[in-house]
Protein backbone atom coordinates (compact mmCIF):
# COMPACT_ATOMS: atom_id res chain seq x y z
CA UNK A 1 0.00 0.00 0.00
CA UNK A 2 3.09 1.91 0.84
CA UNK A 3 5.15 2.06 -1.98
CA UNK A 4 2.18 1.85 -4.08
CA UNK A 5 1.37 5.37 -2.51
CA UNK A 6 5.28 6.74 -3.25
CA UNK A 7 5.12 5.27 -6.80
CA UNK A 8 2.16 7.06 -7.47
CA UNK A 9 3.76 10.51 -6.27
CA UNK A 10 6.52 9.25 -8.20
CA UNK A 11 4.68 9.62 -11.31
CA UNK A 12 2.94 12.87 -10.96
CA UNK A 13 5.99 14.59 -9.95
CA UNK A 14 7.67 13.04 -12.83
CA UNK A 15 4.28 14.37 -14.88
CA UNK A 16 4.43 17.87 -13.80
CA UNK A 17 8.58 18.22 -14.38
CA UNK A 18 7.67 16.81 -17.36
CA UNK A 19 4.96 19.31 -18.40
CA UNK A 20 7.13 21.89 -16.97
CA UNK A 21 10.16 21.29 -19.05
CA UNK A 22 7.77 21.18 -22.12
CA UNK A 23 6.15 24.19 -21.53
CA UNK A 24 9.41 25.80 -21.00
CA UNK A 25 10.71 24.54 -23.75
CA UNK A 26 7.88 25.50 -25.92
CA UNK A 27 8.27 29.19 -24.69
CA UNK A 28 12.09 28.52 -25.50
CA UNK A 29 10.88 27.89 -29.01
CA UNK A 30 8.07 30.84 -29.15
CA UNK A 31 11.27 33.33 -28.22
CA UNK A 32 13.79 31.86 -30.33
CA UNK A 33 10.92 32.36 -33.85
CA UNK A 34 9.75 35.70 -32.07
CA UNK A 35 13.91 36.65 -31.70
CA UNK A 36 14.61 35.32 -35.72
CA UNK A 37 11.91 37.41 -36.83
CA UNK A 38 12.91 40.45 -34.85
CA UNK A 39 16.44 40.20 -36.54
CA UNK A 40 14.89 39.78 -40.33
CA UNK A 41 12.87 42.72 -39.47
CA UNK A 42 15.70 45.07 -38.21
CA UNK A 43 17.68 43.26 -41.67
CA UNK A 44 15.24 44.90 -43.87
CA UNK A 45 14.87 48.23 -41.73
CA UNK A 46 18.67 48.23 -42.95
CA UNK A 47 18.60 48.05 -46.13
CA UNK A 48 15.63 50.58 -46.59
CA UNK A 49 18.07 53.00 -44.73
CA UNK A 50 20.79 52.10 -47.38
CA UNK A 51 18.21 52.02 -50.12
CA UNK A 52 17.54 55.54 -48.90
CA UNK A 53 21.23 56.31 -48.91
CA UNK A 54 22.22 55.54 -52.19
CA UNK A 55 19.36 57.60 -54.06
CA UNK A 56 19.39 59.99 -51.42
CA UNK A 57 16.07 59.53 -50.48
CA UNK A 58 16.05 61.54 -46.75
CA UNK A 59 12.56 60.02 -46.81
CA UNK A 60 12.98 56.11 -47.23
CA UNK A 61 15.96 56.56 -45.01
CA UNK A 62 13.68 57.60 -42.44
CA UNK A 63 11.00 55.20 -42.72
CA UNK A 64 13.93 52.67 -42.58
CA UNK A 65 14.51 54.37 -39.06
CA UNK A 66 11.49 54.18 -37.99
CA UNK A 67 10.97 50.63 -38.42
CA UNK A 68 14.10 49.90 -37.14
CA UNK A 69 13.70 51.13 -33.95
CA UNK A 70 10.43 49.82 -33.82
CA UNK A 71 11.67 46.28 -34.10
CA UNK A 72 14.68 47.06 -31.46
CA UNK A 73 11.96 47.84 -29.04
CA UNK A 74 10.47 44.04 -29.01
CA UNK A 75 14.16 43.14 -28.03
CA UNK A 76 13.91 44.71 -24.46
CA UNK A 77 17.06 45.57 -23.51
CA UNK A 78 15.67 45.03 -19.89
CA UNK A 79 15.60 41.52 -20.47
CA UNK A 80 18.25 40.83 -22.52
CA UNK A 81 18.73 37.55 -20.61
CA UNK A 82 15.69 35.91 -22.44
CA UNK A 83 17.37 36.55 -25.86
CA UNK A 84 20.40 35.46 -25.48
CA UNK A 85 21.69 31.59 -25.86
CA UNK A 86 22.48 29.82 -22.42
CA UNK A 87 25.82 30.36 -22.94
CA UNK A 88 26.03 33.78 -23.96
CA UNK A 89 23.55 34.93 -21.09
CA UNK A 90 26.20 36.32 -19.23
CA UNK A 91 27.17 38.92 -21.45
CA UNK A 92 23.70 40.37 -21.33
CA UNK A 93 25.11 43.76 -21.10
CA UNK A 94 27.16 44.11 -23.20
CA UNK A 95 23.96 43.13 -26.12
CA UNK A 96 22.11 46.00 -24.01
CA UNK A 97 25.43 48.85 -24.87
CA UNK A 98 25.04 47.57 -28.73
CA UNK A 99 20.90 48.32 -28.26
CA UNK A 100 21.59 51.47 -26.63
CA UNK A 101 24.35 52.16 -29.32
CA UNK A 102 22.15 51.46 -32.53
CA UNK A 103 19.35 53.40 -31.27
CA UNK A 104 21.88 56.75 -30.42
CA UNK A 105 22.98 56.59 -33.87
CA UNK A 106 19.73 55.73 -35.39
CA UNK A 107 18.82 59.30 -33.40
CA UNK A 108 21.38 60.83 -35.13
CA UNK A 109 20.58 59.53 -38.79
CA UNK A 110 17.28 61.86 -38.02
CA UNK A 111 18.94 64.79 -37.25
CA UNK A 112 21.37 64.58 -39.28
CA UNK A 113 18.59 64.32 -42.14
CA UNK A 114 17.06 67.48 -40.55
CA UNK A 115 19.85 69.48 -41.31
CA UNK A 116 20.24 68.07 -44.79
CA UNK A 117 23.81 66.14 -43.86
CA UNK A 118 23.88 63.12 -45.74
CA UNK A 119 27.43 62.08 -45.08
CA UNK A 120 26.86 62.45 -41.62
CA UNK A 121 23.42 60.24 -42.00
CA UNK A 122 25.87 57.86 -43.91
CA UNK A 123 28.75 57.48 -40.91
CA UNK A 124 25.35 57.00 -38.88
CA UNK A 125 24.29 53.95 -40.87
CA UNK A 126 27.68 52.58 -41.10
CA UNK A 127 28.04 52.72 -37.29
CA UNK A 128 24.80 50.93 -37.00
CA UNK A 129 25.97 48.10 -39.21
CA UNK A 130 29.30 48.04 -36.91
CA UNK A 131 27.22 47.66 -34.05
CA UNK A 132 25.06 44.85 -35.77
CA UNK A 133 28.42 43.22 -36.72
CA UNK A 134 30.13 43.52 -33.26
CA UNK A 135 27.07 41.72 -31.23
CA UNK A 136 26.79 38.69 -33.86
CA UNK A 137 31.00 38.51 -33.76
CA UNK A 138 30.55 37.85 -29.66
CA UNK A 139 26.90 36.42 -29.23
CA UNK A 140 25.87 35.21 -32.48
CA UNK A 141 29.39 33.30 -34.18
CA UNK B 1 70.84 88.45 -37.69
CA UNK B 2 70.42 90.71 -35.02
CA UNK B 3 72.32 89.71 -31.79
CA UNK B 4 68.53 89.72 -29.72
CA UNK B 5 67.25 87.15 -32.80
CA UNK B 6 70.45 85.03 -32.48
CA UNK B 7 69.84 84.59 -28.85
CA UNK B 8 66.14 83.69 -29.18
CA UNK B 9 66.90 80.81 -31.55
CA UNK B 10 69.95 79.68 -29.33
CA UNK B 11 67.24 80.01 -26.30
CA UNK B 12 64.66 77.90 -28.30
CA UNK B 13 66.80 75.68 -29.57
CA UNK B 14 68.41 74.68 -26.11
CA UNK B 15 64.66 74.58 -24.52
CA UNK B 16 63.79 71.89 -27.08
CA UNK B 17 66.86 69.96 -26.06
CA UNK B 18 66.36 69.75 -22.60
CA UNK B 19 62.60 69.17 -22.41
CA UNK B 20 62.08 67.10 -25.24
CA UNK B 21 58.16 67.29 -24.32
CA UNK B 22 58.67 71.21 -25.72
CA UNK B 23 58.09 69.58 -29.32
CA UNK B 24 54.72 69.07 -30.83
CA UNK B 25 54.17 66.85 -33.82
CA UNK B 26 54.72 63.49 -34.82
CA UNK B 27 58.24 61.88 -35.18
CA UNK B 28 59.23 59.11 -36.89
CA UNK B 29 62.46 57.99 -35.92
CA UNK B 30 64.74 55.59 -37.64
CA UNK B 31 65.08 54.05 -34.80
CA UNK B 32 61.52 52.51 -34.65
CA UNK B 33 59.87 55.21 -32.37
CA UNK B 34 56.38 56.84 -33.14
CA UNK B 35 55.80 59.24 -31.12
CA UNK B 36 53.19 62.34 -31.03
CA UNK B 37 54.02 64.95 -28.46
CA UNK B 38 50.98 66.99 -26.68
CA UNK B 39 50.22 69.84 -24.18
CA UNK B 40 52.46 68.86 -21.23
CA UNK B 41 49.78 68.39 -18.42
CA UNK B 42 50.72 67.36 -14.46
CA UNK B 43 47.90 64.99 -13.45
CA UNK B 44 45.88 66.14 -10.18
CA UNK B 45 43.58 64.70 -8.10
CA UNK B 46 39.90 65.30 -7.54
CA UNK B 47 40.69 68.16 -4.79
CA UNK B 48 42.91 69.96 -7.53
CA UNK B 49 46.29 69.26 -5.84
CA UNK B 50 49.15 67.50 -7.82
CA UNK B 51 48.63 63.50 -7.94
CA UNK B 52 51.83 62.16 -6.24
CA UNK B 53 53.06 58.97 -7.33
CA UNK B 54 54.09 57.74 -4.47
CA UNK B 55 50.73 57.73 -3.08
CA UNK B 56 49.16 55.98 -6.24
CA UNK B 57 47.29 52.99 -4.79
CA UNK B 58 48.99 49.45 -6.45
CA UNK B 59 46.76 48.01 -8.88
CA UNK B 60 43.86 50.86 -8.43
CA UNK B 61 41.99 51.50 -11.90
CA UNK B 62 42.95 55.62 -12.64
CA UNK B 63 41.43 57.19 -15.38
CA UNK B 64 42.20 61.03 -16.87
CA UNK B 65 41.91 62.56 -19.95
CA UNK B 66 44.49 63.01 -22.65
CA UNK B 67 45.64 64.30 -24.74
CA UNK B 68 42.04 65.39 -26.03
CA UNK B 69 39.24 66.48 -23.59
CA UNK B 70 36.65 63.43 -24.66
CA UNK B 71 39.64 60.87 -24.48
CA UNK B 72 40.21 58.85 -21.41
CA UNK B 73 43.63 57.02 -20.57
CA UNK B 74 44.30 54.53 -17.64
CA UNK B 75 46.62 55.23 -14.95
CA UNK B 76 48.36 52.46 -13.14
CA UNK B 77 50.75 51.68 -10.58
CA UNK B 78 51.61 47.56 -11.85
CA UNK B 79 52.29 45.40 -9.04
CA UNK B 80 55.55 44.69 -10.52
CA UNK B 81 58.44 47.05 -12.70
CA UNK B 82 57.71 46.83 -16.17
CA UNK B 83 59.92 45.52 -19.41
CA UNK B 84 62.29 47.97 -21.03
CA UNK B 85 62.82 48.33 -24.25
CA UNK B 86 60.04 46.37 -25.57
CA UNK B 87 59.55 46.11 -29.70
CA UNK B 88 56.07 46.87 -30.40
CA UNK B 89 54.35 46.90 -33.83
CA UNK B 90 51.39 49.12 -35.29
CA UNK B 91 48.79 47.46 -37.50
CA UNK B 92 50.52 48.83 -40.40
CA UNK B 93 53.59 46.73 -39.18
CA UNK B 94 55.52 50.00 -38.23
CA UNK B 95 58.02 49.47 -35.31
CA UNK B 96 58.47 51.26 -32.09
CA UNK B 97 60.13 51.31 -28.46
CA UNK B 98 58.13 51.11 -25.22
CA UNK B 99 60.42 52.28 -22.61
CA UNK B 100 58.93 51.20 -19.56
CA UNK B 101 57.58 52.53 -16.40
CA UNK B 102 58.25 55.81 -14.38
CA UNK B 103 58.14 56.52 -10.72
CA UNK B 104 61.04 54.62 -8.00
CA UNK B 105 60.04 51.42 -8.81
CA UNK B 106 59.28 52.05 -13.04
CA UNK B 107 55.28 50.62 -12.66
CA UNK B 108 53.23 53.48 -13.32
CA UNK B 109 52.22 52.80 -16.91
CA UNK B 110 49.19 55.11 -18.89
CA UNK B 111 47.73 53.55 -21.75
CA UNK B 112 44.77 55.41 -24.37
CA UNK B 113 41.52 53.43 -23.13
CA UNK B 114 40.41 53.28 -26.68
CA UNK B 115 40.67 49.64 -28.25
CA UNK B 116 42.10 49.77 -31.44
CA UNK B 117 40.03 46.61 -32.77
CA UNK B 118 36.16 48.29 -32.67
CA UNK B 119 37.08 51.14 -30.60
CA UNK B 120 35.70 50.56 -26.82
CA UNK B 121 36.46 52.99 -24.82
CA UNK B 122 35.89 53.79 -21.40
CA UNK B 123 33.37 56.52 -20.88
CA UNK B 124 31.47 57.98 -18.19
CA UNK B 125 28.32 55.79 -18.87
CA UNK B 126 30.19 52.26 -19.07
CA UNK B 127 33.42 50.69 -18.91
CA UNK B 128 33.91 47.63 -21.07
CA UNK B 129 37.70 47.92 -21.13
CA UNK B 130 39.68 48.10 -17.84
CA UNK B 131 42.47 46.51 -16.34
CA UNK B 132 42.12 43.11 -14.11
CA UNK B 133 44.07 42.67 -10.49
CA UNK B 134 45.86 39.79 -9.63
CA UNK B 135 43.74 37.39 -8.65
CA UNK B 136 40.79 38.46 -10.70
CA UNK B 137 40.35 35.80 -13.57
CA UNK B 138 39.17 37.38 -17.16
CA UNK B 139 37.59 34.79 -19.85
CA UNK B 140 40.10 36.94 -22.27
CA UNK B 141 43.51 34.59 -21.06
CA UNK B 142 45.17 32.90 -17.90
CA UNK B 143 47.15 35.73 -17.62
CA UNK B 144 46.70 38.28 -14.47
CA UNK B 145 47.44 41.75 -14.31
CA UNK B 146 46.28 42.95 -17.76
CA UNK B 147 44.15 45.09 -19.88
CA UNK B 148 40.99 43.69 -20.60
CA UNK B 149 38.65 44.99 -23.30
CA UNK B 150 35.38 42.95 -22.48
CA UNK B 151 33.91 43.53 -26.01
CA UNK B 152 35.54 40.98 -27.97
CA UNK B 153 37.67 39.62 -25.40
CA UNK B 154 41.45 41.31 -26.58
CA UNK B 155 44.14 41.28 -23.68
CA UNK B 156 47.07 43.03 -23.43
CA UNK B 157 49.87 43.20 -21.42
CA UNK B 158 50.32 46.80 -19.33
CA UNK B 159 53.74 45.33 -18.03
CA UNK B 160 55.24 44.90 -21.77
CA UNK B 161 53.70 48.61 -23.54
CA UNK B 162 50.22 46.75 -23.77
CA UNK B 163 51.76 44.43 -26.21
CA UNK B 164 48.27 42.55 -27.62
CA UNK B 165 48.18 38.66 -25.67
CA UNK B 166 44.89 37.77 -26.66
CA UNK B 167 42.16 38.40 -28.89
CA UNK B 168 41.24 40.09 -32.33
CA UNK B 169 42.82 43.16 -31.42
CA UNK B 170 45.67 44.05 -33.98
CA UNK B 171 47.91 46.34 -32.36
CA UNK B 172 48.60 47.41 -28.65
CA UNK B 173 47.08 50.05 -26.81
CA UNK B 174 48.49 53.50 -27.66
CA UNK B 175 50.70 54.24 -24.49
CA UNK B 176 50.82 58.18 -22.94
CA UNK B 177 54.25 59.28 -22.10
CA UNK B 178 54.60 59.96 -18.46
CA UNK B 179 57.18 62.18 -16.73
CA UNK B 180 57.81 61.63 -13.32
CA UNK B 181 59.51 64.46 -11.03
CA UNK B 182 61.87 64.93 -8.30
CA UNK B 183 59.14 66.34 -6.37
CA UNK B 184 57.06 63.04 -7.04
CA UNK B 185 54.52 64.97 -9.52
CA UNK B 186 53.21 62.95 -12.73
CA UNK B 187 53.19 64.65 -15.89
CA UNK B 188 51.45 63.75 -19.07
CA UNK B 189 53.33 64.75 -22.21
CA UNK B 190 52.93 62.65 -25.54
CA UNK B 191 51.60 59.78 -26.82
CA UNK B 192 53.84 56.80 -28.09
CA UNK B 193 52.82 54.23 -30.65
CA UNK B 194 49.32 54.11 -33.37
CA UNK B 195 46.30 56.12 -31.33
CA UNK B 196 42.71 55.91 -32.90
CA UNK B 197 42.16 59.08 -32.11
CA UNK B 198 40.71 60.38 -35.30
CA UNK B 199 38.58 57.22 -35.74
CA UNK B 200 37.33 57.57 -32.03
CA UNK B 201 36.14 61.24 -33.19
CA UNK B 202 34.51 59.76 -36.12
CA UNK B 203 32.73 57.02 -34.72
CA UNK B 204 31.46 58.35 -31.91
CA UNK B 205 29.89 62.24 -32.16
CA UNK B 206 26.45 60.87 -30.94
CA UNK B 207 28.16 59.61 -27.31
CA UNK B 208 30.42 63.21 -27.83
CA UNK B 209 27.75 65.47 -27.82
CA UNK B 210 25.76 63.62 -25.06
CA UNK B 211 28.85 63.65 -22.59
CA UNK B 212 30.68 66.80 -23.67
CA UNK B 213 28.76 69.09 -25.41
CA UNK B 214 30.05 67.99 -28.67
CA UNK B 215 32.75 66.79 -30.79
CA UNK B 216 34.23 69.81 -31.42
CA UNK B 217 34.72 70.18 -27.50
CA UNK B 218 35.55 66.84 -26.76
CA UNK B 219 38.68 67.18 -29.40
CA UNK B 220 40.12 70.45 -27.61
CA UNK B 221 43.81 69.44 -26.34
CA UNK B 222 43.75 68.77 -22.01
CA UNK B 223 46.23 71.63 -21.22
CA UNK B 224 47.67 72.79 -18.00
CA UNK B 225 46.38 70.18 -15.83
CA UNK B 226 44.33 66.47 -16.27
CA UNK B 227 42.26 65.56 -13.26
CA UNK B 228 42.79 61.75 -12.40
CA UNK B 229 40.49 59.80 -10.33
CA UNK B 230 39.73 55.95 -9.82
CA UNK B 231 37.70 54.00 -12.34
CA UNK B 232 34.85 53.67 -10.21
CA UNK B 233 34.56 56.98 -9.74
CA UNK B 234 34.57 57.85 -13.21
CA UNK B 235 32.06 55.71 -14.90
CA UNK B 236 28.62 54.33 -13.77
CA UNK B 237 29.56 50.54 -14.62
CA UNK B 238 32.58 48.63 -15.11
CA UNK B 239 31.88 45.61 -17.09
CA UNK B 240 34.52 42.90 -17.09
CA UNK B 241 34.77 39.58 -18.57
Amino acid sequence: MITNYFAGKKIILTLIVLLLSSSLSANDTVDRAKLKSTMRNMLKSMELIQRGGFYANPQQMKAGVSSLKRYLALLDAKHAKTYLPNDEKYAYKFAVKREKMITMYADDIIESLTTNNMDDALEDYSQILKQCSSCHLRIRK
Amino acid sequence: MQRRDFFKLVGGVSLVAIAPSLIEGELRAEDGTLFKAYNKVQLIDAQGNPLLASKLTKEENYVFNYPHVGTSCMLLALPGITEKNVKLFSEDGEEYIFKGGVGKNANIVAYSAICPHQLTHINKNDAFISYTKIGETTMACKQESVIVCGSHLSAYDPHKGCKVIAGPAPQPLANIVLEHHDDDTLWAVAVLGPDKFHDFFKSFKPELKEQYGGKRKAKKLVSDVATTVALVDFTKDIIKY
